[in-house]
């Protein structure tokens, strides 16, 4: 194997593991079991409210009981959604961070790149699609100004 | 029921948002980006409300609504931006662009149904 110290290649290699990990991020299988288990959750609400009105006979206490069941599995079943939903959120979120990692690296890797040009923060900057990046990113430029 | 349009190039969130939507009883269109979007719209879909990433390929958010302003069915539909965007400036440009508002992710899906069912009432 040939050693390489070419900081290009480096980049370009980084920037192909990246792509790799955010590639890896895909949780739609876990994402689907929660959905359908919500869904399940608020057929089984719907299936007990019927038996309830349904039945010909019941007691207080079954019906009080039952009525408990469906305010636990409603409950159980909105947090389900939320959990769900801000999960998928960050996903997004940090798919969009590896999307600008992967930009950036691209761009300084020889193959995005012609010789003598060179990568600054501020076009790192431009990739940014969050406030939470940019505040990162001034962070980050502080800290080193104040080393 | 009434529809509504979401548009994202996160597949997850799509299915997400759609989940929730039609857990509140809407009906559900997707889209991946802008373009499939305007595709929607032109092939005859009237969403009460559409929701809209910004950061889309092919056609973004503010050229999606900017395109859907022209389209006289979609001309004064509510267009709800949700994003991870919450800058003033990218704001701006989505209001001028024609959005009716906006949500900064994350979201909570109480939050989200909020602003829909304000702006599309359910019966």
């Amino acid at each position: 194997m040939v050693e390489e110290s070419n900081e290009r290649l480096v980049c370009a290699i980084l920037a192909e593991q990246v792509s790799n990990l955010r590639d890896r991020m895909d949780a739609s299988e876990a994402f689907d079991l929660l959905w359908q288990t919500s869904a399940l959750l608020s057929w089984l609400a719907g299936l007990l409210a019927d038996i309830t009105r349904d039945a010909p006979k019941s007691s207080l206490l079954l019906d009080k009981e039952i009525s408990e069941a469906i305010s636990k599995i409603t409950t159980i079943r909105h947090q389900l959604d939320a959990l769900a939903f801000f999960q998928a959120q960050r996903q997004d979120f940090a798919r969009q961070i590896a999307d600008c990692v992967i930009t950036a690296l691209e761009r300084m890797s020889s193959a995005r790149m012609p010789e003598g040009s060179r990568f600054a923060s501020a076009d790192l900057a431009a990739l940014y699609v969050s406030d939470d990046q940019r505040r990162l990113h001034e962070d980050v430029l502080n800290r080193l100004q104040a080393g | 029921m009434p529809t509504i349009l979401v548009l994202d190039d996160s597949a997850t969130m799509v299915m997400s948002l759609s989940h929730i939507l039609k857990g509140a009883g809407y009906d559900v269109e997707t889209g991946m980006n802008g373009r499939e979007g305007i595709t929607k719209l032109t092939d005859g879909v009237k969403p009460s409300v559409i929701l809209t990433d910004l950061n889309m390929p092919d056609m973004d958010g503010i050229g999606f609504i900017k395109e859907a302003r022209k389209i006289p069915t979609a001309r004064y539909t509510p267009i709800i931006v949700l994003t991870t965007e919450s800058g003033g400036r990218k704001r701006d440009e989505a209001r001028a662009a024609g959005a009716s508002g906006w949500l900064t992710k994350p979201a909570e899906p109480n939050q989200l149904l909020s602003v829909v069912k304000q702006l599309c009432p359910l019966k």
